[in-house]
C-alpha cells in the first residue's frame, strides 16, 4: 500500500514537470511568449515573482541552516541536515522559474563571454550559480567538522549576497521609486528567514507525520522554539510590510508610486496582508495554537500562500501603471490575472521542488544529526 | 568620434506618424512593436481643450539605465553614442524594458511577422495566402515588404525572445546616410547631427533655443532634444480676477 502511495506521489510530480516541460516547448519554441499574460507593459509577472518567492526562500533556507552550524546553537542540529537539503530543492525551482521566464535562455552562456559587471542581474546570477555549487559542497560535506563549518560560514556568506543583491536588482532604475534597493537589501532577506522558517516547519512536521516518526521531546522543544522565531519574523515582517504601505502608499505624492497605490485594493496585497501575516501571526501568538502541530502547519502554509501574493503584488506595483508611449491607448493601470502557462510554471517549478526534496528525504537520511 | 544626437522642433512637428511609418519600413518593424512613437495629450477642461503630440523614439541616453542593467552587454554602446543592441547575445530577461524610464524598448513575444506565415488564403480560392505572398515576393523572408538593408548591422528580423528598438538606423549612418525618419520627416522636424561638431545643425539650434530632453532629473542624459512648441493660440492680455 505504501509503494503504491510512494509511485502515486512520483507520478504526481512526474506530471507536474511534464507540465514544465509542455510549457517550455510551448513558450521557447512553439507559439511564444503571448501564452503568458505578459505585455511590453507588464514585463515581468507571475514567473518572476515565483523566482523571487523561491530563490529568498532558498536563501532563507540558509540563514536557518546557519544556526547550528555557524553560530554554534546546537539544539537546531536536528534540522540542520533538511533545511540545507531544501535549500537545494528550493534553489532548483527558482531555476526553473527562471528558464521559464528568459526569452531566450539557451544563451545564458554569454553571462561568462560577455560580462556585464556593472549589471545587478549579472551579478545575481553569478552569485546564485556559486550558491549553488556551495550548497551542494557544504551538504556533502556536512557534519565533517571543520570543513563544514568553513563552508557553511561561506554559503551563509553568499546567501546574504544574493538576497541583497535581489533588492539591488529591483532597486536600480531610478525611474521606478516605488521599488526602493535600501529598503528591500533589508526586507528580502527577512522575509526570505520568515519563508524559510515557515518551509522548515512544513516539510519538518510532514517528516514526522508522513514517516510515522513520533516527535521526541526534544523535536517538540525544537519546533516550539522555531514557531516562536517564526512568529518573531512575521511580526516584524508585518512592521516593514506597514511602513512600506504607509510611505509608498499613502504618504508618496510621486506619480511613480501610483502604481503600488493602485495595488493596495488589489487581492494579492490583501492576500498577503490578511491571510499571509495577520491570521497567521494571531494564530502563532495564541500558546494552544502554537504548540499544536496543525496550528504551527496552518501558520506556515498561510504564510507562504501570503507571501507568494506578496512577491507578485510587489512585482506588479512597479509595473501597471503604463507611461510615457506606451501609456498610449491604455487605461491608467492595466489589470494582470496570469494565464494557465503562467500557473504552470508555478506548479512545475514545485514539482521540481517536491520531487528533488522527496528523493532526498528517502535517499539521504535528512533527519541524521551529528553524535 | 562624433556623437550623434537629434533635435524635434515642435512647433513644425504636425504630428503626422510619417516618422513612425517610414521607421516601420526601413527596420522591418513587426507589429505591436513601435521604435519610433508618440505621446498624445489632452489637456483643459471641455471646451477649453488642446491636444498636444510629442514624437518619442529611443534616447540613446549617454548613460543609459538599460546597458547597465544588461548582463550580457546584449545593450551597449557604440563609440559614436549609439545605444545598439545585439539580438544575439540577448537572454530575453527584459531588464532593459524594466531599467529604461522612457519605455521605448520592446520584446518578441513571438515570431515576428506572424501573419505572413500563415498558409490559409485569405479568400479560400480567391486569393492566395499571406505565406504564398511572402514566398513569392521576398523568398519567405519575414514579411513581403522586408528591406533588407536593415540586415548590414542587425538580423534582418529579429527573432522571438529577444528586445529591439531604435538604433538611429545605425546601419545607414554608416553609409554617410541620416536616419530614415528623419529622411522621411514632411515638415522638417526632425534635425540629425553631430554634437561634436560646434557648427553643426544641432548645435546651432540647441544654442538658439532653450531645448528640454525627457525625465532629465533621472540623470539619464538622453541624446533626443526638443525646442519648441507648437502652439497657434493667443490669448487677451489679462490679470485674471476673483
Amino acid at each position: 500500500m505504501k509503494a503504491i502511495k510512494i509511485q502515486l506521489w512520483y507520478g504526481l510530480l512526474l506530471l507536474g514537470i511534464l507540465l514544465g516541460l509542455i510549457t517550455a516547448y510551448r513558450v521557447l519554441i512553439g507559439t511564444g511568449f503571448v501564452l503568458y499574460a505578459k505585455t511590453d507593459i507588464l514585463v515581468w509577472t507571475m514567473p518572476i515573482a515565483a523566482y523571487v518567492f523561491f530563490s529568498l526562500t532558498s536563501s532563507g533556507l540558509a540563514f536557518v541552516s546557519s544556526i547550528p552550524v555557524v553560530f554554534g546553537i546546537k539544539r537546531y542540529q536536528p534540522i540542520e541536515k533538511r533545511t540545507a537539503f531544501l535549500e537545494i530543492a528550493v534553489l532548483f525551482a527558482a531555476f526553473t522559474c527562471l528558464l521559464l521566464h528568459l526569452g531566450s535562455p539557451q544563451k545564458v552562456y554569454y553571462y561568462l563571454f560577455s560580462p556585464n559587471l556593472a549589471s545587478p542581474l549579472w551579478w545575481l546570477g553569478m552569485l546564485y550559480g556559486l550558491y549553488l555549487i556551495v550548497l551542494l559542497l557544504s551538504f556533502r560535506k556536512m557534519h565533517k567538522a571543520q570543513v563544514s563549518k568553513g563552508l557553511g560560514v561561506f554559503t551563509l556568506i553568499v546567501a546574504i549576497a544574493t538576497s541583497t543583491a535581489l533588492g539591488w536588482l529591483f532597486g536600480l532604475p531610478d525611474a521606478r521609486p516605488v521599488f526602493s534597493a535600501n529598503f528591500l537589501a533589508m526586507y528580502f532577506p527577512l522575509t526570505g528567514f520568515g519563508s524559510a522558517l515557515a518551509a522548515v516547519l512544513l516539510f519538518s512536521l510532514a517528516y514526522h507525520h508522513f514517516a510515522k516518526v513520533p516527535l521526541s521531546g526534544g523535536d517538540r522543544n525544537l519546533y516550539e522554539d522555531l514557531g516562536k522565531l517564526f512568529g518573531f519574523v512575521m511580526a516584524l515582517t508585518l512592521v516593514f510590510f506597514l511602513w512600506r504601505t504607509i510611505v509608498g502608499g499613502t504618504s508618496a505624492t510621486a506619480v511613480e508610486f501610483g502604481g503600488f497605490r493602485h495595488m493596495l485594493s488589489s487581492g494579492w496585497y490583501h492576500l498577503a496582508l490578511w491571510v499571509g501575516l495577520v491570521i497567521p501571526i494571531l494564530m502563532i501568538t495564541m500558546p494552544a495554537v502554537r504548540n499544536a502541530t496543525w496550528g504551527k502547519i496552518t501558520a506556515a502554509a498561510l504564510f507562504l500562500v501570503g507571501m507568494f501574493a506578496g512577491r507578485l503584488e510587489m512585482v506588479l506595483s512597479g509595473l501597471v501603471m503604463p507611461t510615457g508611449p506606451k501609456a498610449e491607448g491604455q487605461p491608467p493601470f492595466v489589470s494582470y490575472w496570469p494565464t494557465i502557462w503562467e500557473v504552470l510554471v508555478f506548479v512545475s517549478a514545485l514539482a521540481v521542488l517536491l520531487f528533488v526534496y522527496t528523493l532526498g528525504e528517502r535517499n539521504l537520511k535528512l533527519s541524521e544529526a551529528p553524535e | 568620434m562624433p556623437k550623434y544626437a537629434m533635435v524635434i522642433d515642435l512647433q513644425r512637428c504636425v504630428g503626422c506618424g510619417a516618422c513612425s511609418i517610414a521607421c516601420r519600413n526601413e527596420n522591418n518593424v513587426p507589429d505591436g512593436i513601435y521604435w519610433s512613437n508618440k505621446i498624445t495629450e489632452t489637456a483643459g477642461t471641455f471646451p477649453n481643450v488642446r491636444f498636444h503630440y510629442l514624437p518619442t523614439l529611443c534616447n540613446h541616453c549617454s548613460d543609459a539605465p538599460c546597458v547597465e542593467g544588461c548582463p550580457t552587454k546584449a545593450m551597449h554602446k557604440l563609440d559614436n553614442g549609439i545605444t545598439m543592441h545585439d539580438p544575439d547575445k540577448c537572454i530575453g530577461c527584459r531588464y532593459c524594458q524594466y531599467n529604461c524610464p522612457y519605455e521605448v524598448i520592446y520584446f518578441n513575444w513571438q515570431d515576428p511577422h506572424k501573419f505572413w506565415r500563415n498558409p490559409k488564403p485569405v479568400i479560400e480560392g480567391g486569393t492566395s495566402s499571406p505565406k504564398e505572398m511572402a514566398q513569392t515576393v521576398n523568398n519567405g523572408n519575414g514579411a513581403p515588404y522586408s528591406n533588407p538593408g536593415r540586415g548590414k548591422t542587425l538580423p534582418e528580423n529579429r527573432p522571438k525572445g529577444v528586445v529591439e528598438k531604435c538604433t538611429f538606423c545605425d546601419h545607414r549612418i554608416k553609409v554617410g546616410e541620416i536616419p530614415y525618419c528623419v529622411e522621411a520627416c514632411p515638415a522638417d522636424a526632425r534635425i540629425f547631427g553631430d554634437l561634436d561638431k560646434p557648427d553643426s545643425k544641432v548645435n546651432r539650434l540647441l544654442g538658439k533655443f532653450k531645448p528640454y530632453r525627457l525625465k532629465e532629473r533621472l540623470g539619464t542624459e538622453p541624446n533626443v532634444y526638443y525646442i519648441r512648441s507648437f502652439n497657434p493660440a493667443h490669448y487677451q492680455r489679462t490679470k485674471g480676477g476673483i
